[in-house]
């Protein structure tokens, strides 16, 4: 019997995907994003509408914004595109998103090779899950792929089990 | 001399050689298998009835005289000619280990007409079955009248067209015939209007009659059934009148606008019958898909097309799917399949799965194929195919071998179709947590193929779950022909 590297379910030899989850069994794990096991993620879910108004009047310019990586206290200037991609590369697909958390850990993460982008909208900015595997997590609460929501300084942003916080002001 | 032929006593394939073998290829094959199936080879235990047939089948064919007769006797019984069909079959592995109790083997087989032959419009002899319930009024009824006109003014002299509708019971707007009038038949059309309710059955008998006129003449038979209803009561009767149509060669298409109809019927009507179903979300789509189903006819190429799975000893048959032109499980019934119609344009790919029990070290057949169909333009030929798919088991750990891409690509859609299915019957049976973690999962399959709306689709289907909502019949049937669809969309590749 083989099993899945997934969710654990037996199959016959020469199984070539997993019935219960669609993985593909011969490579099991390496480059492709699996599912973390429910109980390792935060269960609740961000309410799309419950986001406060985007760009209050009166606010000043855009002041930059940096990550930090918890686990590996690594810091990272966002770059000044109009949107910034965060996942995994993946040089053998041609996937090289703008901020790459493999060295943080992020295959072992759950972090999508394409997880989420952050963009600038008026004054704010914003997170989108964009079809994450695992999830984007908000204050631990998972994000709605492909709806967008504000992000303030100190938020705690999680990436399947990744987890960064937003830092959102000027540097000295 | 006169020998019995069946392809499993095909000299040829006893002794694993081609027809067009010379004698020293003859001589060589013999040699080696009657000295693995002698009566006193130590290396093989087989029965000597093998050991037999291998001789007698050396007997045929090392003599020049008699090999000619069996080759002649061979034509007659369909084999040997070049074929018009032709067909590819892939294995997912062809070294299996004979440690293992039980293991699983997948079998890709491509059907395609032969390039030899140039493709040939035939005549259609179509029949429209349109549904005239109330539930049709307006934009839906008006979209089918305008696809109807279309489909009129691209008719051949040759064709021939019927035009029915149905609510509560069927009436003929257009009896069929050729050299179709196209300011009348128009007329006729745009003079239907809306009422009743929706009798399936009887819209079907009624546009099946009006095939029969022309039945027998080497024609295209099709009927295009249009329906946003379901029918109640009539459905074994519907399905019976399939079954009996797909057995003369006559499809059915059956395509169902907006999200009230009965999925389940519908797929099964088109299935029985040779057809294809659609889901037509839109009443604006109506037209496009009903040319691309009026041109795909155009193309036919073979009818009554049946695969046939013998299967040996050990070997059991878990599931067959069909991958053009789109998902769906077919159900065996004597192990045969039924699948309709061969487009020249197209791939019929077929996707079965095997269990084989454990055998030993050795060459051991896992199944005979057997492919018939009538070629339209060989005067409604039949013609056959046959093949036997073996492999080879071994005593250790075969070398690794690289799964065919081919193989792979249509396996990875049919896994996601299949876990779709599942989702939907944990649904059906009120497991609503296991079905939102399916749904779920089948999201994340999609992303991985880079279809992000159905994706978004299956995740929007298990929020809803998740908040203890039902799911929409909008986004299930999306969902549905969306991911049956997957093994003909263009695949843009995204990686997760």
């Amino acid at each position: 019997m083989i099993e899945c590297p997934s969710c654990g379910r037996k199959h016959r030899p020469g199984t070539l995907f997993c019935s219960e989850c669609g993985v593909y069994l011969p490579t099991g794990g390496p480059l492709r994003t699996e599912p973390l096991p429910e109980e390792e993620l935060p269960i609740s879910r961000a309410n799309p509408w419950a986001s406060e108004p985007i760009g209050a009047a009166g606010e000043p310019a855009l002041i930059p914004l940096r990550i930090k990586v918890v686990s590996t206290s690594r810091e990272i200037q966002l770059p000044t595109t109009s949107e910034v991609h965060i996942g995994r590369t993946d040089a053998a697909h041609g996937i090289f998103p703008d901020i790459d958390l493999s060295p943080d850990g992020g295959l072992d993460g759950g972090v999508s090779r394409h997880h989420c982008k952050i963009h600038q909208r008026g004054s704010a900015y914003m997170v989108e899950d964009v079809g994450s595997a695992n999830g984007t997590f908000l204050n631990g609460q998972r994000l709605t792929p492909y709806l967008p929501h504000v992000i303030k300084d100190k938020d705690k942003l999680q990436l399947g089990r990744v987890a960064l916080e937003i830092i959102i002001h000027a540097q000295e | 001399m006169s020998v019995p032929i069946d392809a499993e006593k095909d000299y040829y394939s006893v002794l694993g050689i081609s027809p067009s073998a010379t004698e020293e290829e003859i001589k060589h094959a013999y040699r080696g298998l009657a000295r693995r199936y002698h009566p006193d080879s130590r290396t093989e235990k087989a029965p000597t009835t093998i050991f037999h047939g291998i001789q007698q089948a050396y007997a045929i064919l090392s003599d020049k005289e008699q090999r000619r007769a069996y080759d002649r006797q061979r034509a007659e019984a369909g084999f040997g000619q070049d074929s018009a069909l032709s067909w590819t079959i892939q294995l997912s592995q062809t070294q299996l280990s004979s440690q293992h109790e039980e293991q699983v083997v997948y079998l890709l087989i491509e059907i395609q007409p032969a390039a030899a032959l140039g493709s040939q419009r035939l005549p259609l002899n179509l029949c429209l079955v349109i549904d005239r319930s109330t539930s049709m009024q307006g934009r839906r009824l008006e979209h089918v009248k305008q696809a109807a006109h279309q489909i009129i003014d691209e008719l051949h002299d040759e064709d021939s067209l019927a035009v029915v509708t149905f609510s509560d019971q069927a009436e003929v707007v257009l009896p069929s015939s050729i050299r179709v009038n196209p300011i009348h038949a128009k007329s006729k059309v745009s003079s239907i209007i809306a009422s009743g309710g929706t009798e399936i059955l009887q819209g079907l008998q009624a546009g099946l009659q009006e095939i029969e006129k022309r039945h027998g003449q080497p024609v295209v038979n099709h009927v295009i059934l249009l329906t946003d209803g379901q029918t109640y009561g009539d459905e074994p009767d519907c399905l019976a009148e399939a079954r009996h149509a797909g057995a003369r060669h006559i499809g059915i298409s059956a395509m169902g606008i907006g999200e009230d109809w009965n999925d389940t019927l519908l797929d099964e009507i088109a299935q029985q019958s040779g057809g294809v179903s659609a889901y037509i979300a839109s009443p604006g789509q109506v037209r496009s898909i009903l040319q691309k189903r009026v041109r795909g006819l155009e193309s036919v190429f073979a009818q009554g097309l049946t695969l046939e799975l013998r299967q040996v000893e050990g070997v059991k048959v878990e599931s067959v799917y069909r991958a053009t032109p789109h998902l769906e499980r077919i159900q065996l019934t004597n192990g045969q399949i039924p699948l309709g119609s061969l487009q020249a344009d197209t791939v019929t790919k077929i996707a079965v799965e095997l269990t084989v029990q454990q055998k030993a070290p050795g060459d051991h057949r896992l199944l005979q194929l057997e492919l018939t169909g009538d070629i339209v333009a060989w005067k409604h030929q039949r013609e056959r195919l046959r093949q036997n798919v073996g492999c080879t088991f071994v005593a250790g750990e075969p070398p690794p071998q690289p799964v065919p891409a081919a193989v792979l690509s249509i396996l990875s859609k049919v896994t996601i179709f299949r876990m779709q299915e599942r989702a939907w019957h944990s649904l059906d049976s009120g497991d609503l947590k296991t079905a939102t973690r399916q749904l779920e999962r089948v999201a994340t399959r999609l992303f991985d193929l880079g279809e992000v709306q159905l994706a978004r689709a299956a995740m929007l289907e298990a929020g809803r779950l998740s908040q203890g909502g039902a799911p929409t019949a909008k986004g299930r049937k999306e969902l549905k022909y969306g991911t049956r669809s997957l093994t003909i969309a263009s695949g843009r590749e995204t990686y997760d």
